[in-house]
């Protein structure tokens, strides 16, 4: 009998805990950990934040799930990993704090044979001072987060309806942020939302991006044909910035978020100032608290994870410039080298660096988005831990593990530039493969026949039919693991 | 807050024609290009599952 415990409960982790059920024998023993009790599609928050959709639209409970599938769930925070046990435990195990009510604040011990960290981000609004919802802008991070953007806006909305003339910016919040094109798609929604309610004159849209140039969506940009030529990722969305009379400034860090105004500093060593009446800027991401002890108890969560909290795994972490980044860089099995029998999947695993050249303005401040690893590679990675960690257990020292780098990895991603059976739009775009690779594909680093983009009604339905798809396959109802990730 | 270089990019980016936009909403060519893409997507999701 084997024991696994997956941390996290969000789009990785679920997606391993169900298909570990699947691939597991009855005798072995699924257990999640997650502090959260709720499962949440985040990509919908976006339609939360613009008040399209409701929070029970995009959230469900996971008990439930858990207990139809035979899973222990622990509504827990896991604290620290003991992956060589200690004098009290020949197994290792994890530190959890019980976060359900009725467990408050419980410290709890759970061993494992074989452990998954897909504990996700830690919204680090404390790396930029006043952002976030506690501070003076907005985010869509998680359904409250949304909820709150959603009733800002619509106070925003109501003051146009009285002929008063507001600035909405939409963005990221710091200078080395992921997740470009949820705000991208966020700055679309939020423009369709005011043409919708007819007050679009009075509305000054702008999005505020680390990204150098638009288009880039943390991925280096993309080149794509169309038409018989090549075209890239940046002449694309300039198009629909200046479709839609969005306006955008670029490489900027956000250094502070005041009441009704964003201090910023560009990739020039300017500094400006950006007045509100709405703002909804994202967080940096860093891993969550989680350290690691060795077998007498001393720290070594050096060893297991970066500096930015992510989880060391088999990649390549030498620091090397830009210049010299490999494809082989990237993790192909997501295991802890000296451990495993631990995997770190999604968000949780430390790349090895951006895949966006990183810069530095002449003040020495990095302006680099962070590597996207959401979505569709997060539910990849997850079923590929469950999948090789069943190989692990069934055939021990023998087992075949299977690979999948984001560099041999592709997305395909769906961003709203508006709600709507008949008046919504969506850019759909694939990519293949997620990292570039310039050996294989000379030039531009990615498949030209895999890698495209097109705008229309089309991606819309593709995006709700998403939504629906995701939510049925996370609720493991029947045929559910027929859904790919 | 004027992003000059970025403002001037977007200025000179093209505009989609009327007939473009039409297109992106018409519900017949928008039904095509809902099966186009899923099949494009769909290549994507096979190379992951071979």
């Amino acid at each position: 009998m084997a024991r696994v415990v997956v941390l996290g409960g969000g789009i990785a982790g679920h997606t391993a805990a169900l298909h570990l059920t699947r691939m597991l024998k009855r005798s072995d023993e699924v257990v999640v950990v997650t502090p959260n009790s709720n499962w949440n599609w985040i990509p919908s928050n976006i339609w939360v934040g613009v008040g399209k959709m409701k929070t029970d639209q995009v959230t469900f409970k996971l008990g439930p799930i858990y207990k139809r599938k035979g899973i222990e769930f622990h509504q827990a925070l896991a604290t620290a990993i003991h992956p060589e046990g200690d004098v009290s435990h020949a197994r290792p195990f994890v530190d959890v704090s019980y976060t359900d009510s009725t467990r408050a604040g419980e410290h709890g011990e759970l061993e494992y044979d074989y452990l998954v960290n897909a504990t996700g981000p830690k919204l680090n609004f404390g790396a930029t001072p006043g952002l976030g919802p506690d501070g003076h802008s907005n985010s869509v991070c998680t359904s409250g987060h949304a909820v709150g953007a959603a009733a800002a806006l619509q106070e925003s909305i109501e003051k146009m309806k009285k002929g008063e003339h507001q600035v909405l910016v939409v963005g990221m919040g710091h200078g080395t942020c992921t997740c470009e094109g949820a705000a991208f798609e966020y700055a679309f929604n939020v423009e369709h939302e005011v043409r919708q309610a007819g007050v679009r004159d009075l509305a000054d849209i702008v999005y505020l991006t680390n990204e150098y140039e638009l288009g880039d969506f943390g991925v280096g940009g993309l080149t794509f044909t169309q038409q018989g030529f090549q075209t890239t990722s940046k002449l694309w969305t300039e198009s629909l910035f200046r479709e839609r009379g969005i306006r955008a400034i670029t490489g900027a860090h956000v250094t502070g978020v005041e009441e009704g105004v964003v201090h910023y500093e560009k990739l020039d060593g300017s500094i400006s100032s950006l007045f509100f009446d709405f703002a909804m800027l994202l967080p940096p991401f860093r891993g969550v608290d989680l350290k690691a002890f060795d077998a007498d108890g001393a720290d070594i969560s050096d060893e297991l994870f970066a500096p930015n909290g992510f989880m060391k795994v088999d990649a390549d972490y030498t620091a090397k410039p830009f210049e010299e980044w490999r494809a082989e860089d990237w993790p192909s099995t997501y295991q802890v080298p000296r451990f495993p029998n631990i995997f770190a999947v999604g968000i949780a695993f430390a790349p090895p660096h951006q895949i966006s050249r990183p810069r530095k303005s002449p003040n020495g401040t990095v302006i680099a988005p962070s590597p996207p690893r959401t979505g569709m590679p997060s539910g990849i990675m997850g079923k590929l831990a469950a999948t090789n960690i069943a190989e692990m257990i069934r055939n021990g020292a023998t087992a075949q593990v299977r690979t999948a780098s984001m560099a041999d990895m592709g997305a395909a991603c769906v961003a709203s530039a508006g709600s709507g059976l008949r008046l919504g739009s969506a850019a759909s775009m694939t990519m293949y493969p997620v990292v570039p690779d310039l050996v294989r594909y000379p030039g531009t680093g990615r498949s030209l026949k895999d890698t495209f983009g097109e705008i229309g009604l089309a991606g819309h339905w593709i995006k709700l039919a998403l939504h629906y798809m995701f939510i049925y396959k996370a609720k493991a109802r029947p045929g559910w693991h027929l859904i790919p990730e | 807050m004027h992003d000059t270089d970025t403002d001037a990019d977007i200025a000179s980016a093209p505009l989609p024609t009327a007939k473009t936009l039409r297109a992106r909403k018409n519900l017949f060519i928008q039904f095509g290009r809902f099966l186009a893409i899923n099949t494009k997507m769909l290549k994507i999701i096979r190379k992951e599952h071979r």
